[in-house]
Formats: structure tokens, C-alpha cells, sequence
């Protein structure tokens, strides 16, 4: 599939939306504490901020049952007196970012179990590019977006289908998705929206250094991307999730009409309506019986 | 025609051709670290923030791999800047050379990530101030002073009121940009109508940089004078600080940065403040970013009609000078684009680029989201009436004739061939035209040849 087409880039101004996952269940158990990482991220968020006067930084928190805005520097709100140009070391980030897990723990509590404990990616990458289309429209003048995805909560095959239209639409605005997987397993879902827009993905082998690995590779804005050296994807998971019972499947069956994908054969596409003939392994006993009964 | 080109050349030339030890005071201001890091080219950015936290130093060869090959041009312009500021340290070992960033560099960035940067002042509290500007209110103070100050500058009769800066300040700001002939009236130089068309940022910088170089004579230290101007850019926009805060030498300058329209001064009962501008902070965005964000004013149409909707002196002398400005009412300046006003206009040094960059960027926002903002008929033929000024081209030259031998004329206009300078010769009738600069060459060689 191939990758975004890329955009003459004229300077460096970037506005970069950065989705913050804040699952409680991934990050009780990872080796790096929520507190660690938080410190790493505020400080690649003052550099970006401090790479040129006309940055912007958008934070949504990833939480386990919603998602939210945290965080926007360029809203009136953050000229605080006493950090003129820091805004992101004042406390009303911090403080946004614990009103919204008290929030999100609450509505936890009616959940069915028996779900991975997936954080609701497609909601913030929804919100975001929600975003980014509003910035398109303000006017003329505005800087370059992209999406940045700080994810470590595994995938959750239940949003499979949302959040390949998502990255879809996200091609189609020409707005790269970069992701940083900082958990144990590999991230389809974070690795196929890297590829197909345009973007960088990168698992850092040593999270005590994230800062690093974010300020070398995912400060880079889209000027720069041209002639710096990135890391290149791998290999893809390309696997894709059954449109029936959102398992991941390997071989399955596919509408020709509207390319919906099913583990197992159907009489009618769920998703088009189109009646499909009947299944190959069926036609095949059929004429066998056919062929069966001449000969006695 | 010459082609004059001002360069308004960047803060920063200035700011690396001081001495060492001044670079370093310097670098313990974390804002000048900040505003000097914001005007290094977008690639050595990427390097000094990857090597914030790299405390041994990094070889050229490693720094060349983060580089694709398509960028290695670009590589070396940004590790020569970087160079230039004294930001990376160059180490010799015997085998190859490696670079580590500036210690006190290093330190004030490392601290203005993580802590934040407090200005050395703050503004003033609400109740002891009489009554803050708007921010309209401000915008308009700062333009109608650097408007009247760019008047006074072009010595134009049109400025109402003089600012206080002294006339020699003046002349050396003219210096370049006005020339003054006996008994004539003072005229702007190609160099001055260029200097009109600019941005505002950028004839901002060239006066600034006359300002400061011209400040080592009038005994303020030069190091200092760029530390104010960088703090400033950081402050806020709209508020209030003491005047109280200031050292001597500041306070000195003050006053002269409120005629330029970087800040406003005020007087309360007790204290007096100064607000800085629009202008003041936008002195940190380097000088690439060159759109700039302003309301334009200027409304195109194909029939080379201009329509200003502005009511500044300033923007009438600048239409002036190449459109033919029919009707002046109280808020449109009527005017029309003839082939006599603008070829007064290039022989005047304008050049159509400048012209068509200017109508461009000062675009009314009526027109300015339709592209072209300016309708291409006009920009085209504005390049087409340029170069008919240009259709001949003059190269001075001698003329051969009457040659000896038919010999003796291929040797010549071989060896004038050799040296690049035949510009045209008639083989049969043995005639040729050469380039003055191997003239008197030829000569020896045809001597040679007798």
C-alpha cells in the first residue's frame, strides 16, 4: 500500500496533536511508572514548544473508556504570569489530566468483563482529527499538522474497523500519525496507521531514555523528514480483524462489493447487503456426487 | 540595470561575530539561549536537542549518519552555524574531529526545558496601574510611531511630528538609503526604494542592526544592548513592567525603543512603565518566516485598478512609487497601474519581483484567501514591462577587421575561443567581435603572430 504522497513542507512550524494513553490497567503493570513517563513527555512538550514561537501542542488522554482534551497551547488560558512562556510546567495540566482519570475510573464501573483491556484509541484519533479538520477551516495560515500516539495498552480488535477509517481519513488530509509503542507486545493497529499515512513508528528498546528517542526522531517536523534519517518500518502487521466477531483472523472471506472481511462463509454481506453464490468446498461435493452416480 | 539587493541580514550575524567570552555571559540568559536557538536553521535545532542530554562528544562521522544523503548540503551549512555561534565546541583528536555543545549553552537549555524560564521582571500588578491600552489600542500606537519614524526617515514633509532622535542618529540611519545631492532635495537610492517595499520585520531588523553597531560609539555595550532586545521579545504582549527594573543603559535605550513603537511608556502617579508591542515581541521569529500575519490592505483588479483601503501617509508614498494614485478619500487610496509608473519604478532600481511580492503580501483578506491573490494578467504584464527594459543587452567589445591572412584569422578566433570571448565573426569577409576583457590578450597574440 503505498504511503502518503508528501507535501512540500516550507518551514518548520509544527502542530502537533499527541494522544496520551492513560489506561490504568496497562500502566499498573509496565516497568516504567506513569510519573516517569509523564516527566518525559512534559519535557519533550516545553522543547517542542520552544523550537519555534509558532508551535502547537494538542494533548488528548487515551483513557479506558473515554477520551478527552487536556491540554492546548495555544488557548488564552495558559498566560500565566509566573511562566510566561512554559505553560505546559503549570499545574493546569497536571491538574485537567487528574480530573479526567477520577472521570474515566467512575464510568468504569458498569463494564461487562471479558474485554482486552484496550485503551479507546479510535476515540482520541477521532477527536484529533476532529481537530485538525477545524484548523483546516479556520483560515489560511496554519502550521502543518500531525498526529503523534504514545500508546503502550495492546489492540483492541473490537475497534478495528473504526480505526482503519480513521487512518483512512487521515491519508486522505495528508496528516502523518507517528506512534511510540512503549508496551511488551507489538501494535498492529499503531504500526498499519505509520505506514499507510506516511508517519514513523518506533518501539524504544530502553524507556529510560524516552526523551531521547522522542527528541530525536519524533521532534522532527515534516520539513525536516525529507533529510533525516528515520527509522523505517520493519515489517507490517498486516493482519486484519473479522467484521463479524472482531477476531484477527489470517484467511477469511471478503465481499467483492465492498471488501468487508468474514471468518466464516455467509448467505448476505453484513455490511452492503449483497447476497453472495454458494461456497466453494459445497460446489465441490455436489459434483462429486454428480459424478458418483453414472458410474454404479 | 545594477541589481541592489539589501540584505536585512540576520540578528544573529551580529550576535556571532561577538568576542567569546561575551558569547558565554550571554548563554547564561536562558531566553537568549531560547531566541538564539529559534534562529538556527530547522536541521541544527535537531542537533543541538538531540545532544542536550549527550555529555561526551559525538564524532562528525556519527553526526553525518543522522543526515540522509539528500541533506548533506544542508548539514554542513547547519554545523557551520552552529560553529559560527560558538553553540557546538569543535575537539581535535589526532584520527577525526568530534563536537560537544557549549557548557553554559548546554546548562541554561537544560534548565529552561525542565523549569521553565522566569523573565527577570514581572509585570505590574492591576491596581497600581491607571489604565492598561488595548490590545487595538496598542497595535495602532505601535504602527502610527513606526510609520512616523520610517516618514521622518525618508524625510518626506508628510511626517507630522519628529521623534526624538537625535540628527546624526538620523543620518546614519539614512546612511544607504537617502542620498543627498547639493542644492537638491535629499533622494531615496535604489537601496532606500527596496528598503520600502520590505516586510516590516525585516526593515525593523536593518535598524535595528544600524542601531547597535552604531552603539559601541555612544559607549553602550553591544553585548548587553542584544540581551535587552532578545529579553524583550519574550515578554507579554500588553503588560505592564516597571520602568524601576531597568539598569541605566536599559533605561537609556528605552527611550528610544518607544520611538521606534517597541514599546509604549507610561506615566502613573508613582511609577512609569513601558508595554511592550506587538513589534517588540515579534523580533524573535527569525527571518525566515516571511509571511507575515498582518492585515493587508490592497485590493488588485484585472483591470489594474488598485483599491487601498488604508488611510496611512506612509502607504500612499509607498503606491507612489510605482502606481499612479488617482483619489485619495478618507479611508481608499484609488489608484491605477500604468506602463509610465512603473517603468519610473524600474528605473528607479525596483524590480517587478518586489513589486508583485509587496502587492502579494499586503493583500486585503478580501482577495488574500482567492489564488492568485493578485490576478495573473497584472503580475505578468508588471514582468513583461521589466523586460522590455532589458531586451538589449550591452557587453563592451572591440572589432576586428582587415585581417593579413585567412591564417592568421582562424589562429585568432581559435585563441579568442579558447578564452571564451568571441562574440561573433564573419568568416568570409574575416571580421570578429571580441570581449574587452582579452583585448588587450589578442593583441599580444597578434603581435605574436606578425
Amino acid at each position: 500500500m503505498a504511503s502518503a504522497p508528501s507535501k512540500l513542507y516550507a518551514d518548520d512550524v509544527s502542530l502537533v496533536v499527541v494522544l496520551l494513553d492513560t489506561n490504568p490497567f496497562f500502566w499498573s503493570s509496565s516497568s516504567l511508572s506513569f510519573s516517569q513517563f509523564l516527566s518525559h513527555v512534559l519535557a519533550f512538550f516545553n522543547a517542542i514548544l520552544t523550537l519555534n514561537q509558532l508551535n502547537q501542542v494538542v494533548v488528548i488522554a487515551t483513557g479506558y473508556n473515554s477520551c478527552d482534551y487536556i491540554f492546548d497551547s495555544a488557548s488564552d488560558l495558559n498566560r500565566s504570569f509566573e511562566n510566561g512562556r512554559m505553560p505546559v510546567m503549570s499545574s493546569s495540566l497536571l491538574q485537567k489530566l487528574e480530573e479526567f482519570l477520577i472521570k474515566d475510573e467512575q464510568l468504569s464501573k458498569e463494564e461487562p468483563e471479558g474485554r482486552i483491556k484496550s485503551s479507546l484509541f479510535l476515540g482520541s484519533l477521532s477527536m484529533a482529527l476532529c481537530y485538525i479538520q477545524r484548523v483546516f477551516r479556520s483560515g489560511a495560515l496554519h502550521p502543518h499538522p500531525r498526529i503523534l500516539c504514545l500508546q503502550g495498552s495492546p489492540d483492541g480488535p473490537e475497534q478495528y474497523v473504526a480505526i482503519m477509517n480513521a487512518i483512512f481519513s487521515a491519508q486522505r488530509s495528508e496528516v502523518p500519525i507517528d506512534s511510540c509503542y512503549i508496551g511488551a507486545q507489538n501494535s498492529a493497529f499503531l504500526q498499519q496507521a505509520s505506514y499507510i499515512t506516511g508517519g514513523v513508528h518506533h518501539k524504544p528498546q530502553n524507556l529510560d531514555g524516552l526523551f531521547q528517542y522522542l527528541m530525536t526522531i519524533f521532534a522532527t517536523d515534516l520539513h525536516s523528514r525529507s533529510f533525516i534519517h528515520l527509522p523505517k518500518p520493519v515489517g507490517v502487521d498486516f493482519r486484519a480483524s473479522c467484521f463479524c466477531h472482531k477476531n484477527t483472523i489470517d484467511m477469511g472471506y471478503v465481499c467483492s462489493v465492498c471488501l468487508s472481511i468474514f471468518c466464516k462463509h455467509h448467505k448476505k454481506c453484513s455490511t452492503c447487503g449483497s447476497v453472495f453464490g454458494q461456497a466453494q468446498s459445497e460446489a465441490a461435493s455436489a459434483s462429486d456426487k454428480k459424478r458418483k452416480t453414472p458410474e454404479t | 540595470m545594477p541589481q541592489v539587493k539589501i540584505i536585512a541580514k540576520n540578528f544573529m550575524d551580529m550576535v556571532s561575530s561577538l568576542p567569546a567570552i561575551k558569547l558565554d555571559m550571554l548563554y547564561r540568559n536562558q531566553f537568549i539561549c531560547e531566541a538564539i536557538l529559534r534562529s538556527l536553521p530547522p536541521l541544527a535545532k535537531k542537533y543541538v536537542l538531540q545532544m542536550l542530554y549527550i555529555d561526551a562528544p559525538v564524532t562528525s562521522k556519527s553526526l553525518q549518519e543522522w543526515v540522509l544523503a539528500d541533506g548533506s548540503s544542508k548539514h554542513k551549512v547547519a554545523v557551520d552555524r552552529l560553529i559560527q555561534l560558538r553553540v557546538f565546541e569543535v575537539i581535535d583528536r589526532k584520527k577525526e574531529t568530534a563536537y560537544k555543545l557549549n557548557l553554559t549553552f548546554q546548562t541554561s537549555l537544560r534548565k529552561h526545558l525542565i523549569y521553565g524560564g522566569t523573565l527577570p521582571r514581572e509585570p505590574m500588578p492591576p491596581n497600581v496601574i491607571a489604565r492598561l491600552p488595548t490590545s487595538e489600542e496598542l497595535d495602532a500606537y505601535a504602527l502610527e510611531q513606526w510609520e512616523c519614524f520610517l516618514l521622518q526617515l525618508i524625510s518626506s514633509g508628510q511626517a507630522e511630528r519628529s521623534s526624538s532622535f537625535s540628527s546624526s542618529m538620523m543620518r546614519i540611519f539614512q546612511r544607504g538609503l537617502l542620498r543627498q545631492r547639493d542644492k537638491e532635495a535629499a533622494r531615496l537610492t535604489e537601496s532606500g526604494f527596496q528598503f520600502l517595499l520590505m516586510d516590516t520585520n525585516a526593515q525593523l531588523w536593518y535598524i535595528i542592526r544600524e542601531y547597535i553597531t552604531n552603539s559601541e560609539e555612544q559607549g553602550v555595550d553591544q553585548a548587553d544592548l542584544i540581551a535587552f532586545l532578545l529579553e524583550l521579545s519574550f515578554h507579554t504582549t500588553g503588560e505592564a513592567y516597571n520602568l524601576d527594573t531597568l539598569t541605566d543603559d536599559q533605561a537609556v535605550m528605552i527611550k528610544d525603543l518607544a520611538d521606534l513603537g517597541l514599546v509604549k511608556l507610561q506615566k502613573g502617579r508613582k511609577d512609569s512603565w513601558f508595554i511592550p508591542t506587538k513589534l517588540a515581541t515579534n523580533l524573535s521569529v527569525s527571518l525566515a518566516d516571511t509571511t507575515s500575519r498582518k492585515q493587508g490592505f490592497v485590493v488588485v483588479e484585472t483591470n489594474f485598478r488598485m483599491y487601498s483601503y488604508s488611510s496611512s501617509k506612509l502607504h500612499t508614498e509607498i503606491l507612489r512609487l510605482f502606481s499612479r494614485v488617482e483619489y485619495q478619500l478618507p479611508n481608499l487610496i484609488v489608484g491605477a497601474m500604468t506602463k509610465e509608473s512603473l517603468y519610473n519604478a524600474f528605473e528607479n532600481g525596483i524590480t517587478a519581483d518586489q513589486i508583485v511580492t509587496f502587492l502579494q503580501q499586503n493583500a486585503h483578506p478580501r482577495v488574500a484567501e482567492k489564488v492568485p491573490s493578485v490576478p495573473e494578467n497584472v503580475t505578468d504584464q508588471i514582468r513583461l514591462w521589466e523586460s522590455d527594459l532589458k531586451r538589449v543587452e550591452m557587453t563592451p567589445s572591440h572589432f576586428y577587421d582587415e585581417f593579413p591572412s585567412r591564417d592568421v584569422f582562424e589562429a585568432a578566433s581559435d585563441f579568442a575561443r579558447m578564452h571564451s570571448g568571441l562574440l561573433w565573426e564573419d568568416a568570409k569577409k574575416m571580421r570578429m567581435v571580441v570581449k574587452a576583457e582579452i583585448h588587450m590578450l589578442m593583441r599580444e597574440h597578434l603581435r605574436g603572430q606578425k
